[in-house]
């Protein structure tokens, strides 16, 4: 049903057309693939797998880790609720605040 | 062989490279269109296949495997070069490149109009835009010749589901190919 005699409908069809197109000796890869191959492989083999995760060798992992760690570590002044507002250590001088009473 | 290639015989190794390398290098290039890239997949694949055989179970044939492989992988570099393609583009619409990466604009031809080369090449590109099974189901049908049922087990799918997407595949080609009144 096709209007094109370059546009076959059948399986077999399409396959010839691609068979025609494709004028030529089948495409190869070059000589001494297998050579290529074997010196890839050593290539990784050699490469010493690291005993860090994956995931901490990207960056942003890294330093979201960092974060954390500095969070959590040391006096934990990162998790202190702020000071009070109105109270100020260098202004001796100032009275206490007192709460208010009725 | 896959006895011998389970014990890490390099002997076996080399004659499943020798056995399957232009097959495998065929489909690869059949799904990248480049010579230099086919050659890297097709590298790749032999190395995984060298480095994973221990879990093949020799559910599928051995050729299966490895055109499963080679499908994936091809696939997969096709993602990461897509990918590189769109942030190149959006650097350069951006101003962080001063390269103009434009795509090339499509002057699809119907295929009638061309001659030998040029149609194949309009015609790979348009099944290079088919949706990735259906790509692989077009390319390992009509270009490597496998059967149906050789795709289904690569595809790890039915029969039927072969049939639908080498019907929905030619038809997409059969549209944007067809000659357009007043084309000339």
């Amino acid at each position: 049903m096709s209007n094109s005699p370059l546009l076959p409908d059948s399986d077999q069809d399409w396959s010839d057309l691609m068979r025609q197109l494709q004028a030529g000796p089948p495409a190869r890869p070059r000589s001494g693939f297998y050579t290529r191959v074997q010196a890839r492989l050593v290539a990784d083999t050699a490469v010493a797998p690291s005993w860090w995760p994956m995931w901490f060798h990207r960056p942003a992992y890294a330093l979201l880790l960092g974060a954390l760690l500095i969070t959590l570590s040391g006096d934990g002044s990162a998790l202190r609720p702020a000071q009070k507002v109105g109270s100020c250590e260098s202004c001796p001088d100032e009275q206490p605040q007192r709460e208010l009473k009725r | 062989m896959v006895a011998h290639l389970q014990q890490g015989s390099e002997a076996a190794f080399r004659t499943l490279v020798e056995r399957y390398q232009d097959r495998i290098y065929r489909t690869v290039l059949s799904l990248l269109r480049s010579p230099e890239e086919a050659e890297d997949v097709a590298q790749e694949v032999f190395v995984e296949v060298y480095q994973t055989i221990g879990q093949f179970r020799g559910e599928a044939a051995l050729s299966t495997w490895l055109y499963q492989v080679a499908t994936s992988r091809a696939l997969q570099h096709c993602r990461k070069a897509r990918a590189k393609k769109r942030f190149a583009y959006f650097s350069s619409l951006l101003g962080f490149d001063n390269g103009v990466l434009h795509e090339v604009r499509d002057h699809a031809h119907p295929l009638a109009l061309l001659e030998g080369q040029e149609q194949l090449q309009v015609l790979q590109a348009h099944i290079a835009r088919l949706p990735s099974r259906q790509q692989v189901a077009f390319t390992l049908r009509h270009e490597q010749e496998l059967t149906y049922e050789e795709i289904a087990a690569v595809l790890r799918t039915t029969l039927p589901t072969v049939e639908s997407l080498l019907f929905r595949a030619r038809q997409t080609l059969r549209k944007h190919l067809q000659p357009r009144p007043g084309h000339v």
